[in-house]
C-alpha cells in the first residue's frame, strides 16, 4: 500500500465532496434556515430581548453572511471527516465488494454507509431547523443521535459477519436480523425530547432538503474516491523480477 | 541471451498508521462540526470560549443541515 497516496486521495475526495455538500446547501437548505432564524428573531422582538432596528438587521445580515461562509468551510471539514471513515472502510472492504471497477464498488459502499449511518438514524432523530431545538437538551440529543449512529453502524458490521458465515440459500436471514435489530433499537431508544413548535411545512421541507444535501455528499464522495482509486491504485504494488 | 521478466501486481492491506491517522481525522472533524460547544478554543481562550461558541456558530448551518442536534 502506498501510504501517503492512500491518505491523500481519501482526504481529498472527502474534502471535495464536503465542499460540494456545503455549496449545495447554500442553494437548497439556507432559505429554510433563514426562515427559521427569522422566526427566532420575531420571538426575540416580542420578548423584548432585541429591538427591530436597522442596526439590528445590518448586524444580523453580516452575521448570517459569515455563517453561510461557515456552511461551506464546515462542509469541507465534515466531508474530510466522513471521507476518512469512508476511505478506511473502503480500504478494508474493497476486495469483497462486488463490481468490476472502483466507482461501482465505492457507490455500493457509499449507499450502505448512507443508509446505515445517516438515513436510519435520521428516521428516528430527523434534522431540525433552528427554533426547534432546546439548548437545555442539546447534550442528551447529541448522545442519543451519536448512539443510534454507532448502534446502526456496528450492527451492520456485525450482521455482515453473520452474512459471511451463513449458507448461500439463507444469507437473507442476516438482512432480516439487521432489520429486526434496528427495528427494536428504533422502538427502545427514547424520542427527541424537544417539542416541535415551528410550522411543520417549514420543518418537513427543511428535512427533505437536508436529506438531499447529505445524499449529494455521499454520491460525490463515491464518484471522487472511486475515480481516484481506480486511476492511482494506492493498494497496488508492482514488482518486476 | 534470452531472459524473461515477471511482473507481479499485489494488492496490499492498508497500514495501521494510515488507518489510525484517518481515524483521528474522522473523530476530530466530527467533533468540530457536530459537537463542539467551545471546547476547542477553550484550550487557548479559557472559559470565555464556552460563551463565545465561535466554532459552534461557524459550523452552525452545516450542523443543522447535516442532522446534528443544535439549539
Amino acid at each position: 500500500m502506498k501510504t501517503l497516496l492512500f491518505i491523500l486521495i481519501v482526504l481529498i475526495s472527502g474534502a471535495l465532496a464536503g465542499t460540494v455538500h456545503g455549496i449545495v446547501n447554500l442553494g437548497i437548505v439556507e432559505p429554510y434556515l433563514d426562515q427559521a432564524i427569522g422566526i427566532e428573531n420575531q420571538n426575540l422582538f416580542e420578548a423584548g430581548k432585541e429591538e427591530d432596528t436597522p442596526q439590528f438587521w445590518a448586524e444580523y445580515s453580516a452575521y448570517r453572511d459569515w455563517q453561510k461562509g461557515g456552511q461551506v468551510l464546515a462542509g469541507a471539514i465534515l466531508g474530510t471527516s466522513i471521507g476518512a471513515l469512508f476511505g478506511i472502510v473502503y480500504a478494508f472492504s474493497r476486495q469483497i465488494l462486488p463490481g468490476n471497477n472502483d466507482v461501482k464498488k465505492t457507490f455500493l459502499l457509499a449507499g450502505i454507509m448512507w443508509f446505515t449511518l445517516y438515513l436510519i438514524p435520521f428516521l428516528k432523530y430527523p434534522a431540525n431547523p433552528p427554533t426547534v431545538g432546546d439548548g437545555e437538551t442539546v447534550v442528551l440529543r447529541a448522545i442519543l443521535y451519536l448512539s443510534f449512529i454507532a448502534i446502526s453502524g456496528f450492527g451492520a458490521v456485525g450482521f455482515y459477519q453473520v452474512y459471511k458465515r451463513l449458507k448461500q440459500n439463507i444469507k437473507v436471514l442476516a438482512l432480516v436480523g439487521y432489520a429486526a435489530f434496528i427495528g427494536m433499537t428504533f422502538v427502545l431508544m427514547p424520542p427527541n425530547p424537544d417539542e416541535v413548535t415551528a410550522p411543520m411545512d417549514l420543518v418537513n421541507e427543511f428535512r427533505i432538503m437536508s436529506v438531499l444535501g447529505v445524499t449529494v455528499f455521499w454520491i460525490t464522495a463515491a464518484v471522487i474516491l472511486g475515480m481516484l482509486w481506480h486511476k492511482l491504485r494506492p493498494d497496488s504494488e508492482i514488482s518486476i523480477k | 541471451m534470452r531472459y524473461t521478466e515477471q511482473v507481479t501486481s499485489t494488492v496490499s492491506k492498508p497500514p495501521m498508521l494510515a488507518i489510525a491517522l484517518l481515524a483521528v481525522v474522522f473523530a476530530f472533524g466530527l467533533f468540530i462540526v457536530g459537537y463542539d460547544q467551545g471546547h476547542l478554543f477553550s484550550i487557548v481562550q479559557g472559559a470565555e470560549a464556552y460563551e463565545e461558541l465561535y466554532m459552534h456558530e461557524m459550523t452552525h448551518d452545516m450542523r443543522h443541515a447535516a442532522g446534528f442536534p443544535c439549539h
